[in-house]
């Protein structure tokens, strides 16, 4: 919950015609009524079972989320005088609420079309059993909402750490991603990468559909990475652990000295950060191997700079004694 | 605390003897903070500690010298921005590397 409140703010509003569309197939969603107000927003991905809602109890009533009737919720309306059901039901829909669905195919209650349409609210119905529909379309609702950028940069595999290569046009990111392949890493994204953040705040990166597994290499046009380095060579998605920004090294004279916990922010989640200077010479494709498995070793607890200033720290106090 | 010695054998060597004062020494911090700013400049900077010479410029040559709190390391500095280097150098390890007691 923690996780999921610290990126909400920026999670994508989700229509009742994108949950629609999302659930088509996946969830056997059906419209009932209401086509033409499928345009609501749903600013909650949880569903709710509006069973205290439709006892009357309305206080906390989580009314920004999908309201899913099933066997209990038929039932206790069935159980319920007409005029009464009417009344509540109402005073549910009142609230705006953003859908209604009808689960396990139950027969629709009659008057509830109406009511809906009365409050323009859409009613769908599902043929799933109440707790798969809720347990799946829970997750289809985050999916949804997941917040998502394209961010100019090329993404690589190297030995199973996730690199975003940054730089500005020209430096040669697509060059660094082409020696990275020749040694036998994989490449998901050239230049122009998708980045999402999953449900953990996990940020998982791919490539835009279009462009999927080209490169362009300055000179040589188009090429098509797994008809020339084999299919092992690309990969459709991989976590972002680990940020490498390029940079000429004239331009890092003035800068401060290289801060070994530098992060940059990407959905909101931080990243670790290593700039790397490129200047004539410099094997770039190397120290971005390298700077990949440093960061692999830190994910395993051993961060050897860490290390060597602790020891040092250490015989220089030993000594002075 | 410091004491500068320009040689008047015609070399333009500029030499200074400093004193590393912050508690934790030459730890990887303030190696990397001198170390980049050694590299800014064009002329050669040498330090010499106990027989030991390495260049300002190297962060492993900085480390390899253990200089605990209050070790003197002797600058030679030679080159044209000889003398900014050596008051930049100066200055920085006389703020202690900005550490706190």
């Amino acid at each position: 919950m923690q996780g999921q409140r610290k990126y909400r703010g920026n999670s994508k509003s989700v229509s009742v015609s994108d949950f629609f569309g999302a659930g088509q197939d996946a969830l056997g969603l059906e419209i009932v009524s209401g086509q033409d107000e499928m345009g609501r927003t749903i600013s909650e991905p949880a569903m709710n079972r509006p069973g205290l809602a439709l006892s009357g109890f309305l206080q906390y009533f989580a009314h920004r989320r999908v309201q899913v009737l099933g066997h209990a919720e038929n039932a206790y309306l069935l159980s319920l005088d007409e005029a009464t059901r009417v009344e509540r039901i109402r005073k549910m829909l009142e609230c705006r609420v953003p859908c209604v669905v009808i689960t396990r195919n139950r027969k629709i209650i009659s008057g509830i079309t109406e009511l809906a349409n009365e409050s323009r609210t859409p009613v769908l119905k599902s043929g799933m059993i109440t707790g798969d529909f809720v347990n799946r379309a829970t997750i289809i609702m985050e999916d949804l909402q997941t917040p998502v950028m394209k961010i100019q940069g090329t993404m690589m595999d190297i030995l199973g750490v996730g690199v975003l290569i940054m730089c500005a046009p020209g430096i040669g990111k697509s060059e660094t991603a082409m020696a990275l392949l020749r040694r036998g890493h994989s490449l998901v994204s050239d230049d122009l990468t998708d980045l999402k953040m999953d449900s953990s705040g996990v940020v998982i990166a791919s490539c835009p559909t279009g462009i999927r597994y080209h490169m362009e290499l300055h000179g040589l046009g188009i090429i098509h990475v797994p008809s020339i380095f084999g299919v092992a060579s690309v990969r459709g998605r991989k976590t972002l652990d680990l940020v490498i920004k390029l940079a000429r090294a004239e331009t890092l004279r003035d800068a401060g000295p290289d801060d070994p916990n530098a992060v940059v922010a990407m959905l909101g989640s931080s990243v670790t950060c290593v700039t790397i200077p490129v200047a004539p010479g410099r094997d770039i494709a190397g120290l971005v191997e390298i700077a990949a498995l440093d960061q692999k070793l830190k994910k395993l607890g051993h961060d050897a700079a860490k290390e060597l200033d602790e020891k040092l720290i250490k015989r220089m106090s030993e000594g002075r004694d | 605390m410091t004491n500068r010695t320009t040689p008047d054998d015609g070399s333009s060597v500029l030499s200074r003897e400093l004193i590393i004062e912050n508690v934790l020494g030459l730890h990887a911090r303030p190696a990397a903070m001198l170390a980049k700013l050694a590299s800014r400049f064009d002329c050669d900077i040498s330090i010499k500690k106990d027989g030991a010479e390495v260049s300002a410029k190297s962060l492993m040559g900085l480390l390899s010298l253990e200089a605990a709190r209050g070790t003197k390391l002797l600058f030679s500095v030679d080159g044209p921005d000889a003398e900014q280097a050596i008051d930049e150098i100066t200055r920085l390890i006389e703020s202690k590397f900005g550490e706190n007691e």
